[in-house]
């Protein structure tokens, strides 16, 4: 088992501040949208002329759907994420509305990353990248020193690999 | 020209590319003053200035050029460029992933090839590493020697043919291939505008300014890629010698370009629907480090739209690695379920966006005199029921034809209504597995895979369709099991 705090199917859940961090994330985002609400009811009825009023209700319940999500997903993201790593591979799922099953063969493990941006250093979250060659998959919102033991964890286990392969040619 | 090591000739000694890259390269320059010089009043100090920026551009390509060598080494090749931005950019062998040649009008004016260099790297898939021009002969040469070192023992020479391909293309073969391997929602959408064009004509009695816009649409989107593919197809020429695979084609600039067939990712066999009609599919690769930079298709194609039967002897002929005998399994009920639902979603949402505008123009159109006051009122419904239709019809034959088949080396997604394709692809090259279950997928029990390769784009993702989680599960286990087993060579799969 990769470290303490596994459940015993080996994969391990988030820290409880993930929600926050999205809720902070979202509200953001909310306030963003609302101001460009404001902006079309108070600014665009000229440009609008007689659909000014349609827009208006259009938007509104675009902004009741984004707040229903946005109260209902960072628990329901917090409940189903979950992430296991072990010698051979990087298993992750986690989706609120689609539900992803992403595994990634350490093999293909090209570079770790270890990302913060203001909200998660505020929370001391941090957001591990593994990028292959076709492409990448995040495990997001780690405490911060959780994030540093899987990125050396990785690493480890892509030195590990990369120093049992003896160079030959191909085939032999 | 190579020496001992199979390494090019003049290695280590630093080398010019040829001149006329000064003239290739300032000839955009001319050509957007040109157009400045026309636009602008005869007289004051305009042309001095355009002049002298002329002037200047070509006095920076010259420095560019004289201060910039490529040095052919033992282990790399160093291109340095001794400027006001000083670069120097070394390409080992080691990395190479492709050194091709091709020619433009401008290269055979001054009797050179470009020779482009392409490293295996998914990031900068798009654009070559190195772009050099040099005489013909040089390049040649130089390609000559660098293809040993990439793929082996085997040298490339024009006085060494191949064996002769079991399958020719003439250029019939060529005209079919541009006019109908274009995807069929693009002639559609381009056969609209024509019809559109048409009609603005009609009802116009002349040459209007509409009609003109809708015939360069159609220009655009149907008759120039159709032109575009007959002129790089041209000639065209597939073979195989050993490991590599080698391609020449081109009738204004031409191409030759080689790559190691365990370069491929994966195979794509496609049947757009009036390939289908005449019996024919092609087939493309998905190889990284081929790219030429001028913004051509990427994916090299190893047989241009071809009889079945033909097309599946040069498949076995050129990649056998991805042949296999088949057992695809069809998608389970559950996947009908979710189709229907999804058409049902999108034809709810077409009707619902097209019910004021039909609204509208029927109320506009009504009271039009003669046949237009007939027919016009009805087109938007009319089309908006044809569009539901051919939802409905789309989803059941793509419940019929989604196939997935996992094999023991190889597996293969069939997707498709009306364009189809059969992607074959290799476990060993599968960088990352996605399973995943949208909302109404999940209550019928089904899910959708993602499988992440290296490709000629650097990553991108061929999906399949709805089948069991446990089932789609199967390639990132067998993916697994064949590095833990061993059966996956990390020698042959380099990136």
């Amino acid at each position: 088992m990769f470290s303490p705090g596994a459940g015993t199917d080996g994969y391990r859940r988030l820290d409880r501040k993930c929600m926050l961090s999205m809720y902070i994330d979202y509200a953001v985002w909310y306030l963003l949208l609302l101001a460009a609400y404001f902006a079309v009811r108070t600014y665009a009825a000229g440009f609008l002329g007689p659909y000014h009023d349609a827009v208006g209700y259009g938007l509104v319940l675009v902004l009741a759907i984004a707040l229903v999500y946005i109260a209902v997903a960072p628990p329901v993201f917090y409940a189903r994420y979950r992430y296991r790593i072990t010698d051979d591979r990087i298993d992750v799922r986690y989706g609120v509305l689609v539900i992803r099953h992403i595994l990634v063969p350490i093999e293909r493990v090209h570079q770790v990353e270890i990302a913060r941006g203001p909200i998660n250093n505020l929370l001391d979250l941090a957001d591990v990248t593994i990028t292959t060659a076709g492409g990448e998959v995040s495990i997001r919102y780690l405490e911060v020193d959780e994030a540093e033991k899987v990125a050396d964890r990785l690493n480890d286990l892509i030195g590990k690999m990369l120093r049992e392969r003896v160079p030959g040619p191909a085939g032999a | 020209m190579t020496d001992d090591t199979g390494a090019p000739a003049r290695h280590g000694e630093p080398i010019r590319c040829h001149p006329s890259i000064v003239v290739e390269r300032s000839l955009s320059g001319i050509v957007v003053l040109g157009i400045l010089v026309m636009q602008a009043p005869i007289g004051g100090v305009l042309p001095a200035l355009l002049a002298v920026l002329f002037v200047g551009l070509v006095l920076f390509n010259y420095r560019q050029w004289s201060r910039t060598t490529v040095r052919f080494n033992e282990a790399d090749v160093v291109v340095e460029r001794n400027t006001l931005f000083k670069t120097k950019k070394t390409l080992p062998y080691a990395k190479m992933a492709s050194v091709n040649i091709n020619r433009g009008v401008l290269n055979r004016v001054f009797r050179t090839a470009r020779l482009q260099i392409n490293i295996n790297s998914g990031s900068g898939a798009t654009v070559p590493e190195a772009v050099l021009t040099f005489g013909e002969e040089l390049a040649e040469e130089i390609r000559a020697g660098m293809a040993e070192r990439l793929y082996g023992s085997e040298t490339v020479s024009d006085e060494e043919e191949p064996a002769e391909p079991t399958v020719a293309f003439s250029p019939a073969d060529v005209i079919v291939h541009g006019l109908f391997s274009v995807s069929t929602y693009q002639t559609v959408f381009g056969f609209a505008f024509l019809a559109c064009s048409v009609f603005q004509l009609y009802t116009s009695a002349g040459v209007g300014g509409g009609a003109l816009v809708s015939l360069l649409i159609f220009v655009v989107v149907q008759v120039a890629p159709s032109v575009s593919l007959i002129a790089h197809y041209y000639n065209y020429r597939v073979y195989r010698r050993g490991e590599t695979i080698y391609l020449e084609h081109g009738l204004i600039r031409t191409y030759r370009t080689s790559f190691a067939a365990s370069r491929i990712n994966a195979v794509r066999v496609k049947r757009t629907l009036a390939a289908r009609l005449l019996g024919r599919s092609c087939i493309e690769a998905e190889v990284v480090g081929l790219a030429s930079g001028s913004g051509e298709s990427l994916r090299p194609v190893l047989c241009l739209l071809k009889d079945d039967a033909a097309q599946q002897r040069l498949l076995e002929e050129l990649v056998p690695e991805f042949v296999y005998d088949r057992n695809p399994e069809r998608q389970p009920a559950g996947a009908r379920s979710v189709l229907l639902v999804r058409a049902a979603i999108a034809s709810f949402a077409l009707v619902l966006a097209m019910a004021w505008p039909s609204l509208y123009v029927y109320h506009a159109a009504s009271t039009l005199a003669g046949a237009a006051g007939v027919v016009l009122p009805w087109v938007l419904p009319l089309a908006t029921a044809l569009a539901v239709l051919a939802i409905s019809y789309a989803t059941l034959v793509s419940y019929q034809i989604t196939k997935f088949d996992a094999g023991r080396d190889l597996f293969t997604f069939v997707n498709g209504a009306v364009d189809r394709e059969t992607v074959v692809m290799n476990y060993d090259k599968v960088q990352m597995v996605r399973v995943e279950r949208g909302p109404v997928a999940r209550i019928f029990g089904v899910a959708r895979g993602k499988v992440y390769l290296l490709s000629a784009i650097g990553g991108a993702s061929v999906s399949s369709g709805y089948f069991s989680e446990e089932r789609l599960g199967v390639i990132g286990e067998t993916v697994m099991e064949r590095i833990a087993s061993g059966e996956y060579d990390y020698r042959k799969n380099r990136i």
